[in-house]
């Protein structure tokens, strides 16, 4: 997976995006953990990678948290169980970005980005999506990292895409 | 001693010997025989802890839908008519189409929970927020990954909207206990939207405007709908590992 993740970076860099990764090696931080350095960022998006164990080999998937309870909170204050609420719009955005870079790179994969509960999204202030490649179960290896490229160009292409949309406070960034 | 002692003695010998070599092999086979029905007996009571719900034959027969994957559309459900005895107490009903999705199909490809995963208790509250509790097995033996376990909570959901419309909301346990996510990537610390409309017929299957299965929707805190509000400041998390 840290491959995939590199060649991310390298791609979301050439666009000129400054990337940030929760983890650089075999650490395991918590779900938390990663949402807390994502949520420190200003103008981020979080793009969370993952290879699946299940689906047509040699697609990508990309996923949106499903709808979230609206902040109700009278302080003022982000509730840190449901940060990605107020950004679902926003992550279906550049979710649909993404899943159509992919889709022309990938056949099969689908046209647009899904929805589903992703734990790792849920407690993440930015516009957040998770890329699902499938799957382990190929025959080699190497058909998986093939694949890497393309993933990492669609996504950079998708932030590309989506940031005159994503008005930015300050910084432009990305977190991987 | 006499010739006469010393042959009832050699006999007496000869005889248990003998006796021995024929009853030997009886007593281990006994021996066998008993080691095994106490390991039948150990297997039985955890089956009986854990079996299906006895379908009663009394039950009215109900053509019942249960959701298993497609074999046509990757990550997709299909609903599958099935004539079942259901009993009409909601929390017998659910756990008889639960077992039966847990059975899986007749082609075993299209399952969409692990084969060795039970149900071990359901529950139904008086507000429509059903608990299921499952075996360890429905956690660690899925298949890992956003598309399986999203599908594995989705063929649940629809299969209890689709036969139990008292069920409102589902709160997933993994042997007893709440869980973060289920293998890894589906968020399990809320409860899953499964009927909207309370105590109506069976609901269709509907389809979102993106074409795919409605995704199984967690819902809303009681209290918590408010309008959105902009993004502000974020809070502390509650509980932090």
């Amino acid at each position: 997976m840290l491959s995939f993740a590199v060649e991310v970076r390298r791609a979301l860099e050439q666009q000129g995006f400054q990337v940030v990764q929760t983890r650089q090696g075999n650490e395991n931080p918590s779900f938390d953990d990663r949402s807390a350095t994502a949520n420190a960022q200003r103008g981020a998006v979080f793009v969370t990678l993952h290879i699946s164990s299940t689906g047509l080999p040699g697609t990508a998937r990309v996923y949106v948290n499903s709808d979230l309870a609206p902040i109700a909170d009278s302080n003022g204050l982000l509730p840190w169980d449901r940060a990605q609420a107020p950004f679902l719009g926003l992550s279906r955005t550049f979710g649909d970005f993404v899943q159509g870079f992919l889709a022309q790179r990938f056949k099969g994969s689908p046209e647009t980005a899904q929805t589903a509960s992703v734990r790792q999204l849920r407690t993440t202030a930015a516009p957040a999506i998770a890329v699902e490649i499938s799957s382990v179960t190929v025959d080699d290896r190497a058909d998986l990292d093939r694949m890497a490229p393309g993933v990492a160009d669609a996504i950079a292409r998708g932030a590309a895409a989506f940031r005159p949309v994503y008005v930015v406070p300050r910084t432009p960034g990305a977190v991987l | 001693m006499t010739l006469r002692w010393k042959f009832l003695l050699v006999g007496g010998l000869i005889f248990i010997v003998l006796a021995a070599a024929i009853y030997f092999p009886i007593l281990r086979r006994r021996v066998k025989r008993a080691a095994k029905l106490q390991q039948q007996s150990a297997e039985q009571a955890r089956r009986e802890l854990t079996q299906p719900i006895a379908i009663n034959p009394g039950d009215p027969r109900v053509k019942s839908k249960l959701f298993w994957a497609s074999d046509t559309i990757d990550s997709m459900l299909v609903p599958v008519t099935v004539e079942l005895p259901l009993s009409n107490d909601p929390v017998l009903r659910s756990k008889q189409v639960l077992n039966t999705l847990l059975a899986g199909p007749v082609d075993a490809e299209l399952r969409t929970l692990p084969p060795d995963a039970l149900l071990l208790a359901f529950y139904l509250l008086p507000d429509g927020t059903a608990i299921a509790d499952f075996s360890e097995a429905l956690a660690t033996s899925i298949p890992s990954g956003i598309a399986s376990e999203q599908l594995a909570v989705n063929s649940i959901t629809r299969t209890l909207e689709a036969n139990v419309p008292q069920v409102q909301r589902l709160k997933i346990l993994i042997h007893g206990q709440e869980v973060e996510t289920l293998a890894g990537h589906l968020d399990l610390t809320g409860t899953f939207l499964v009927n909207t409309k309370p105590a109506q017929a069976p609901v269709q299957l509907v389809p979102t405007a993106r074409g795919e299965d409605k995704p199984a929707t967690p819902v809303p805190a009681p209290g918590a709908l408010t309008p959105d509000k902009s993004p502000g400041k974020l809070a502390q998390p509650e509980h932090k590992p």
